[in-house]
Formats: C-alpha cells, structure tokens, sequence
C-alpha cells in the first residue's frame, strides 16, 4: 500500500519550503458552513480559503459530505426540498447565500462539472459549449463563435472536433465529452469552477488529459476539485481539504493544508490514516 | 493426519461435485418441460386472443373495403337514401368534421397537457398530487362523461350553439389527462444531471425546463400525444349532443356545425333502414381503424428512432 501511497509521490520534500497558497489572493472563503437535508446534518463545521487561480482538492471516504459541501458552494442545493446551508461562503467580497446576489449570476460566476460527462443531448456541438451564454441571453453570432472556438481551446478540445461542430455530442468519447462540459462551463467566463471527480467515469487516458487541462486553466479559473484519488488530488491540487464523517455521521473538516504538507506531514493522526489507505 | 484429511476432503469435494451435477441434470430437465409446457399455454393465449381480433378485421375489410376504395367515398356528401336513390354518399362532410375536430383539440389539449404534465413532474406542491390523481381518474372515466359535462356547461349554462370547436373541447378533456401523464412520465425519466448542468450554467429554473429537459421529453411527450389523438378520432360519445351536424355539405371552421366519422356511424347503424347506410357504416370504420392504425405505428417508430438517437 505504501508503495502506492501519495506520500511516495511527494517524497523529499519535508525539507522544502512548502509555501502556503492561502497567503496570495483568495477566491472563495467558508465560515462555519453546515449543511443539512430535512433536519439531519450532512457536513458541518467547515472553514477554509479558497486560494485564486490554484487548485483546491476536497478528498475524504464516501458519505463525508464532497458533493454536498461543493454543490453548496453554487447554491445547488437551493431546488432540494428540505436541503439548508447554513453559515457564511464568500466569493470575492460578494455573499453567496445573503448578498442579494442572483442565483443564475452567482452560477454564471461559479462554474461546475459533473462526475458523469453530460453534454445536452439534443444539441449539437457548438449548442452546447455556448449553451450558458445564450441562456445569459447572449445572442450576437460573432460573440458566440468567438467564445466557441475559445473555451474549446481551452479545454483542448477543438483540434478534435472544429470540423463537426453541428455533430451531438454523443457522437464523442467519453473523456471528450467531459471537454466539452469543461469548455461549456469554461464559456461563461466563470471565475471558480467546480468539478465533482471529473474523471472518475473516464479512463486514465482520458484522466491524465483532464490532469493536464487543470494545470492549463489555473491561469484563468480557481478549481475546486472533489475527488476519490489521492494520486490525483496529490497531483493536481495547490491546497487539500480532508473530511472525515464525525460521531454524529456528519462530515466534519479535519485537516486543510498545502497539498505537499498534508501528503508529506499531515498535523492530525487520522489524516495520516487515511492518506496511507488504513481507512475510508 | 493431514493427509486422511485431505483425502476426506477431496473424497466430499467429489461427492459434492457428483451432487452438483445429477441436480444440475435434473434441474435442466425439468426447466425444458416448464419452458415446453409454458410456451404452449403462451401460443394457446395468443391462439384465443388473436381469433377474435382477426375475425373482426377480416369482418371489417369485408364489409367496409368496396365503400372505402372508390374515390366518390371521399369526394361526395352524405345524404339520405330515399325512394328513388338508394345512396348513402359518401363521407367527405365527416372526414373533414371529424379532421377539424381533432385539430381544434391538439390545438387546445397539448399546450394545457404538456404545461400539466411538466408541473407534476416538477413542482414539489402537494397541488401536484391532487392534480396527479386527477388525471389518472380522468384517463380512466367514461368518455360519455365529457360529452354532458361539455353539452351542460357551455350549451346549456353559457347558451353556445353546437359548434366544432365545443366537440373539440370535450375531446380536449379527454386526451388531457393523456398528454399531461404521458408527458410527466416524458420529463422524470430526462437525467436529472441536465438539468443541474442548466442551473449550472446559470440558467433560470424556466429557461432549463423549457430549452433543456422539454427537448429531451420531446419524443416520449410527441408519442403521447399521438396516442391521445388515436383514442380521440374514434370517439362518439363525448361530441354526440355538442357538435350539431349538418345534412347537406360541410362545416369545419371553429363556430360550424359539423360531421363527423364516429358520429354517422352511429346514426347510421341506429336509424339507418337502407343497406347503403350499413354499408358505408362499415366504410367508415374501416377507415378509422386504419387511421388509428397508422397513427400507432407513427407513434411506435417514433418512440423507437429517438430512443436511438438519444443513446
Ligand atoms: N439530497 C440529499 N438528501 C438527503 N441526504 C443527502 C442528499 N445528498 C446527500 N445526502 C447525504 O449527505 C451525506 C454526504 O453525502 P455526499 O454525497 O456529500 O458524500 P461524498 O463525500 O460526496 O461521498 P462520495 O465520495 O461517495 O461521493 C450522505 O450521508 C448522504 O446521504
Ligand atoms: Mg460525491
């Protein structure tokens, strides 16, 4: 297990300077945020910085509240009947939840991608990369294909398919289909963009590229990533977030630290645990 | 020691195997005498269902081909045989009642179907159960039922004349709870993931519905409405007492008295003393049940080609 352990990855570096990315610019900031489904807590207590134009990872075993925390963050859970977030989530200076800041804004600002690839079925290609803009109300031509082509590129995607725009996007494979959702999401000009493991439906290929993608984006978009690799989340992210499910089977945070530090030496007993596979 | 064990153990482990394999011979046996058995009570029901069925095609091709393949069937008026001419005409005046019918109530029924039906697949209300339980009594009430509420309501309470546009309110009733079921079922089953990518996107709630998930339902919404119009060409009792209907030429425009297939058939066969007006009775059913027929394949191939295109 060791041997496959993240810890391997980042080997040597506890003499290293491990610089703190939460000291630059911040994106997102989350005080005592908890959320809860028809009165049962699902994740709680959780406070973090969201660094600017880095990678942030939220790893942890199944059921410890990813998804909820991370869909909280785009106010996704707002159509959940009996779903409630409670505490503070900043974006910039601007409150997600009590700002007066419309839903269909704050999402244009705070983009996502889904665990399973899901372009829109019944549009073509170039529909669905600027699907977002034209449901801004977006609708000059020269604006559209410019973006098209753009967050096409961006997502490393337009080589492969500029000559079948009009074509539907089952007519892709799987990873590419997640480039397009990447670039659809990349169109609106999001400034963070979510992504709820991105690649655990793909294969490595198709993961590695995807990888690569996020290093490429960092320079226009904050990530927050969730996800179940730690090779990955070593590898691609900035600052790690760990939970862990509490007493009361609420996800709690237990440990948020540059990435280096938290795989190399992590400060809680039981994020060395899990970092070296004894649980979750 | 060990050893006995093990020749103990291989000793059981071949008993067992030996087991194994007289019940798995017994177990096969035994399946091909079920499946033999079974597939005889299947052919046999098949057998029972399908003579009645064919028996009545047989009989209606029999008795309605010779109206329905001559042109004037399509082209002359209905009228009533008398004493020097035996001829029941044709059926023009119907078809086209009975095609101004159907069309004022797609007009009607599916926008008001598919706004309902998007509403009990997506409003959390308690409104939409009430509303669910509704309909599902509704697609199942007697169709007679819509005809009285309509012949009550607008022609007696509000004084309308008998017109197209009242029959085609009570068939509106009648394929509502159709569409509106059809499109629900439609809407649930479009993967919810779409519709969280619209939000997304930042998409107003009403835009993802309307641009995302309606698209996505469209063929199971479109299937639905086909069968809602299959069921409702072929019904008489719902516009008997609201349509009117005109002895000499035709109506179709909304406010017209007008004819229609089922209608005349009716009438025919209970008043009808010549054997001109039977004859064209049979005619006329014919053509609905090849109407009805073929709108059922289209709804059919439909279904089938999205399903495909979808995957
Ligand atoms: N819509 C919902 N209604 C009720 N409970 C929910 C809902 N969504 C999530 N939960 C609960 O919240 C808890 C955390 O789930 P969540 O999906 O966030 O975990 P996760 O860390 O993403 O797990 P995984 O790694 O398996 O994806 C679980 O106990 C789950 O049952
Ligand atoms: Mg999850």
């Amino acid at each position: 297990m060791t041997e496959s352990s993240p810890i391997s990855l980042i080997q040597g570096v506890e003499d290293q300077q491990i610089e703190d990315p939460r000291n630059g610019p911040i994106a997102m900031s989350l005080s005592d945020v908890a959320v809860s489904f028809n009165g049962r807590t699902a994740v709680r207590d959780i406070n973090f910085l969201v660094p600017k134009n880095k990678v942030t990872a939220l790893i942890g075993p199944s059921g410890s509240g990813k998804t909820t925390l991370l869909r909280s963050l785009n106010r996704l859970h707002d159509l959940t009947k009996g779903a409630k977030v409670t505490g503070k989530i900043l974006l910039g200076d601007t409150d997600v939840y009590n700002g007066g800041i419309p839903t269909t804004v704050l999402r244009s600002r705070i983009g996502m991608v889904f665990q399973r690839p899901n372009p829109f079925p019944t549009m073509s290609l170039y529909d669905n990369v600027v699907s977002g803009l034209r449901f801004n109300g977006v609708k000059k031509k020269s604006i559209l294909d410019a973006a098209c082509e753009e967050s096409l590129k961006a997502a490393a995607l337009w080589d492969e398919i500029k000559d079948r725009l009009k074509a539907h996007g089952s007519t892709l494979s799987g990873g590419q289909q997640q480039r397009l959702c990447i670039a659809r999401a990349l169109a609106v000009e999001p400034e963070v963009l979510l992504m709820d493991e991105p690649t655990s439906a793909l294969d490595p290929i198709s993961t590695h590229a995807i990888e690569e993608l996020m290093g490429e984006l960092k320079d226009r978009v904050t990530i927050v990533i969730v996800t179940h690799n730690m090779q990955q989340a070593a590898r691609v992210s900035d600052l790690t977030a760990f939970l862990l499910m509490g007493e009361d089977r609420a996800g709690e945070q237990i440990e948020v630290a540059p990435t280096l530090k938290l795989f190399s030496e992590p400060d809680d007993q039981r994020t060395l645990d899990y970092i070296q596979g004894r649980f979750g | 020691m060990t050893e006995t064990m093990e020749k103990d153990s291989a000793q059981i482990r071949a008993e067992v195997r030996e087991h194994l394999r007289e019940r798995a011979d017994k177990t096969v046996r035994r399946r091909m005498a079920t499946s033999t058995v079974m597939s005889g009570v299947c052919w046999a029901a098949i057998v029972v269902a399908a003579v009645p069925l064919v028996a009545l095609l047989f009989e209606l091709f029999h008795l309605g081909w010779s109206s329905i393949s001559s042109w004037s069937f399509y082209s002359t008026y209905s009228q009533q045989p008398s004493g020097n001419n035996l001829s029941a005409g044709g059926a023009m005046g119907q078809i086209i009642g009975s095609v101004a019918l159907v069309v004022y109530a797609v007009i009607i029924s599916v926008p008001i179907g598919v706004t309902m039906g998007v509403f009990l697949a997506e409003s959390q209300a308690r409104a939409a159960n009430w509303l669910r339980i509704v309909a599902q009594t509704m697609v199942s009430a007697p169709s007679v039922l819509m005809g009285l509420f309509i012949f009550k309501l607008i022609l007696l309470q509000f004084g309308w004349q008998p017109s197209a546009l009242a029959g085609s309110l009570a068939l509106s009733i009648l394929m509502l709870p159709v569409i509106a079921i059809a499109t629900e079922i439609a809407v649930r089953s479009v993967n919810p993931s779409l519709r969280e990518a619209g939000l997304a996107l930042g998409a107003r709630p009403s835009t993802t519905s309307l641009r995302i998930v309606l698209p996505a339902a469209l063929s199971g919404i479109v299937t639905g409405s086909i069968l809602a119009v299959s069921r409702a060409v072929g019904e008489t009792a719902p516009i008997l007492f609201v349509i009117g209907g005109i002895s000499s030429g035709f109506g179709w425009k909304p406010f017209d008295q007008v004819n229609a297939l089922p209608v005349l058939i009716y009438l025919n066969v209970k008043q009808g003393s010549y054997p001109s007006q039977i004859s064209q009775a049979w005619g006329m059913a014919l053509l609905l049940v090849i109407v009805v027929f073929v709108l059922s394949l289209f709804a059919r191939i439909w279904a089938n080609r999205n399903q495909k295109e979808q995957r």
